[in-house]
């Protein structure tokens, strides 16, 4: 039994592989027709995303693998409830907001980091609530409330950066982090702070949470099914609630570090330009990473690599950025796809257990 | 079940430790790779230039367009490999400034625009050997150079501009929309008004009218990126008489074109005037008929000349390389638009796949040129000669050309000054409760605004005058409704 189940876990292990192997090969099939080199183009990405002679790009792609841990965090928590909640996006736009308002304040200086940290996690976790209301009060449809929420953090924080918390001289962007509550970096002259130690941690402690805590477990036997809930004796409103504010709390540290550790600017710029898009691509890290706080580390480094990789692909293949950028949804939708029938296949199973017990 | 739990775990488990062991490995092979890489640097021969977009991107027939075709230019000129870098977000300026500099292939890398200040100040301190080049930004770093404009020079030739066809259509006045009031703007102001005055001595001495001063209208609408604002300000300067608006607002002018659009549309006219004047790019396309010539940045000499210069560093001819490059009439760097700038314009966008079309449009501006007496376009050019070769020249209200360029960097109080001495009109307060009245009063450091790396903290709110602190209130008021439903919830609950 135990052996087969490990075989389902090699099997799953080759379908990664196989679905790294078809996202490239239809890129590569793409960047062709462009009438660009692919065999170029791969090299380049690869030489800024994993290069094992520089150190330098492996930390790159670190860096942008912190922020996809905390919000496919949020998303795999949401999952794990059977929620489907997509706001961490606007999550982390809300914690990068609040980490902004504290840096604004004149606080003494060994206030400064914690309390970023702290605001941005309450901001984020605040924002999540709202969505979470909706659904547990009014059984609102969290995809179009986190979403219409989503563009309402963008557009407070742009309503922020213009006026109140921007830096009179430089309109693009709002105040900068002072020094001291800057996070330090891990490597010299990189964008690698402590901020991924903290994802690491972070990831480490949701893991404990899920598994080792009664309200994961509540959380956990909600995924199963709001009538298993139930008849659980678990309020289902109470545990959605806890899954967007924990959700929240986590997008939101995430939007806070970003301010905090990541160079040159570490304040929120012009559109949000620096913190859009990881809400959603922590999505396909946490489908990658079958929806667990640990495997959603590996997922983010690769996904992480191949957003590091656009660069290189650029420079050594001249590829146009809106092409590296297709190419890219090739590879991360072709991830996904054996992530997606993993999980899928789990709950079938699961809900064949359910059905058969009922019957 | 429990059986896909508990491997998952041991899974996960064993990921956790590879994390953890090559996150060791990793940080001592790093620091171990710090140390080395400053006691080796290669001599690499530099055989290529590359330019890195901001999160615009190319295609926005401006600034980064502009810079494409000066790369292109100097590539083929000077036989070098041109490479570009877009940015998809922020995060990736200075990974895209490293990757390229770490090289060392490079000839220049040239940054477009100022929202990668920071990151060129960053990463031109790790490379010292590699030479930078900002456009519109400034770096003080010996290996940067910052391409910077004088604005002051094209703001003059369109002032004279505006006041000709102001007189000649009848109009009591001409107007400026600004955005926030920072001292970079000033330079656009200053030349602005006295470019006005000039035009209003030529046209005097050319029709041999007797003319009455033109009222100068300036609004300081406290955005860039507020087309609204730009549209209610230019609405009520053309409702106190102005003939011509000029745009020094960025996106906020294109609610400057749509008001002088609507307005002329209003009485039936299909061009103008009234006339708006754009700035930056050529932006006479935008609204064909209304927009009568754009005071413009080359961006693409600005790229050439610092690619140009990166190779007189090389073959000895100079000896510093970095530093200000201010390109102005002179070096070909600021220019009032013409038609075959348009033409290329237009080529670029067509290139670019947008929908133009570009014989309506040319036709339009064409048009809407030859509805203005010659002379006038005659007398801008014979005043772009003035100021190259001498700007003391012309006294205009006791100030010569030189003296608006020589009190550079401007401050509040000297821009003040100006104004007096040029007669710039009142202001025109708005009585839209959303726009900051212009603040006369803002005690606005008078420093040229020189991108710090020491990060300010509170004291730039006091500076801007009165705080916002409607997200404060707003969040708290979302605070407390939500704690009420969330106390109701629980209450419910038992």
């Amino acid at each position: 039994m135990v052996n087969s189940r490990f075989t389902e876990y090699l099997v799953y292990i080759g379908n990664v592989a196989l679905a790294i192997l078809i996202g490239l090969a239809l890129g590569a099939l793409i960047i062709w027709l462009g009438g660009y080199d692919p065999v170029k183009a791969y090299t380049g990405l690869f030489e800024t995303s994993f290069n094992p002679s520089d150190y330098y790009y492996f930390a790159t792609t670190l860096s942008y693998a912190t922020p996809v841990i905390f919000t496919g965090l949020t998303f795999a928590i949401s999952s794990r409830a059977g929620i489907f909640n997509i706001g961490a996006e606007g999550q982390m736009y809300m914690g990068a907001l609040g980490a902004v308002i504290v840096a604004s304040m004149n606080l003494p200086s060994p206030l400064i980091l914690p309390m970023a940290l702290i605001t941005g996690t309450l901001m984020g976790a605040l924002w999540g609530l709202i969505a979470g209301l909706f659904r547990a009060l009014r059984n609102v449809n969290e995809v179009v409330a986190t979403i219409m929420l989503n563009w309402i953090a963008f557009w407070i924080i742009e309503y922020a950066r213009n006026y109140g918390l921007g830096d009179p001289r430089r309109q693009e962007k709002t105040i900068s982090m002072p020094v001291e509550g800057r996070l330090p970096l891990l490597v010299k002259n990189t964008e690698l702070s402590m901020a991924f130690v903290i994802a690491l941690i972070v990831a480490i402690l949701v893991y404990i949470f899920m598994w080792r805590t009664k309200i994961g477990y509540y959380i956990r036997v909600l995924g199963a099914g709001v009538k298993t809930a139930k008849y659980a004796g678990i309020d289902p409103r109470i545990i959605t609630l806890y899954v967007f504010i924990i959700g929240g709390a986590l997008s939101g540290l995430g939007g806070a570090l970003e301010i905090c550790g990541r160079p040159p600017t570490y304040a929120i710029t012009t559109a949000a330009s620096n913190i859009a898009g990881f809400g959603f691509t922590g999505i396909s890290v946490s489908l990658l990473g079958l929806n667990h706080p640990i495997l959603i580390i590996p997922a983010s480094v690769i996904i992480g690599g191949l957003l590091a990789g656009s660069r290189g692909m650029q420079i050594k293949a001249k590829v146009p950025l809106e092409m590296v950028m297709a190419v890219q949804g090739l590879i991360i939708i072709a991830l996904s796809v054996p992530g997606f029938t993993f999980v899928y296949r789990r709950w079938r199973i699961k809900k064949a257990l359910r059905g058969g017990g009922s019957a | 079940m429990r059986g896909v739990g508990m491997n998952i775990h041991k899974l996960a488990k064993t990921t956790l430790l590879v994390i953890i062991l090559s996150m060791i490995v990793f940080s001592t092979v790093s620091t171990y790779a710090v140390s080395l890489e400053q006691s080796m640097k290669t001599q690499v021969t530099k055989k290529k230039i590359a330019v890195v977009y901001d999160i615009g991107g190319r295609g926005d027939l401006s600034f980064n367009d502009m810079a494409y075709l000066g790369a292109s230019r100097a590539s083929k000129d000077f036989g070098l490999e041109l490479v570009e870098v877009q940015s998809t977000t922020e995060a990736d300026y200075l990974p895209n400034l490293r990757t390229l500099a770490k090289s060392g292939e490079y000839l220049v890398i040239v940054a477009v625009g100022f929202l990668m200040t920071d990151a060129v100040n960053t990463v031109a301190d790790e490379y010292p050997n590699q030479f930078f080049a900002i456009i519109d930004g400034y770096v003080e770093k010996p290996n940067v150079l910052s391409v910077l404009f004088k604005e002051h020079e094209g703001s003059a030739l369109v002032g004279a501009l505006a006041a000709m066809i102001a007189h000649h259509y009848g109009y009591k006045a001409v107007g400026v929309v600004l955005g926030m009031e920072i001292p970079v703007l000033y330079k656009f102001e200053a030349g602005y008004y006295w470019g006005i005055r000039y035009g209003e001595k030529i046209y005097q001495e050319k029709t041999g009218k007797s003319i009455t001063p033109l009222k100068i209208l300036y609004t300081y609408t406290g955005a860039f990126n507020d087309p609204a604002r730009g549209k209610i300000a230019t609405q009520s300067q053309l409702g106190l008489g102005a003939g011509v608006v000029y745009n020094v607002a960025g996106a906020t002018g294109l609610g400057i074109f749509e008001a002088v659009e609507e307005y002329c549309k209003s009485s039936g006219k299909t061009q103008g005037p009234p006339f708006a004047i754009g700035v930056d790019a050529d932006q006479d396309w935008i609204k064909p008929g209304f927009i009568i010539a754009s005071m413009m940045k080359r961006v693409d000499v600005g790229v050439y000349t610092a690619t140009k210069r990166a190779l007189d560093y090389y073959a000895g001819k100079i000896d510093k390389y970095g530093g200000i490059l201010e390109l102005g009439l002179q070096e070909g760097g600021i220019a009032v638009s013409t038609l075959e700038d348009l033409d290329t314009f237009l080529q670029i966008a067509i290139q670019a796949g947008r929908q133009v079309n570009r014989d309506e449009i040319y036709n339009k501006v064409k048009a809407m040129r030859e509805s203005i007496p010659s002379w006038m376009w005659d007398e801008i050019s014979k005043l772009a000669d003035q100021l190259k070769t001498n700007p003391a020249g012309v006294s205009i209200y006791g100030l010569t050309f030189k003296d608006i360029a020589d009190k550079i960097p401007y401050t509040s109080e000297s821009i003040a000054q100006v104004r007096s001495t040029l007669k710039v009109g009142v202001e025109i307060v708005e009585t839209t409760t959303t726009t900051p009245s212009p603040t006369p009063t803002t005690t606005t450091t008078p420093t040229t605004p020189t991108p710090t790396t020491t990060p300010t903290t509170a004291t730039p709110l006091t500076t801007t005058g009165a705080p916002d602190y409607t997200v404060y209130v707003v969040s708290v008021v979302i605070i407390i409704i939500i704690a009420i439903a969330v106390l109701a919830l629980l209450k419910r609950r038992k």
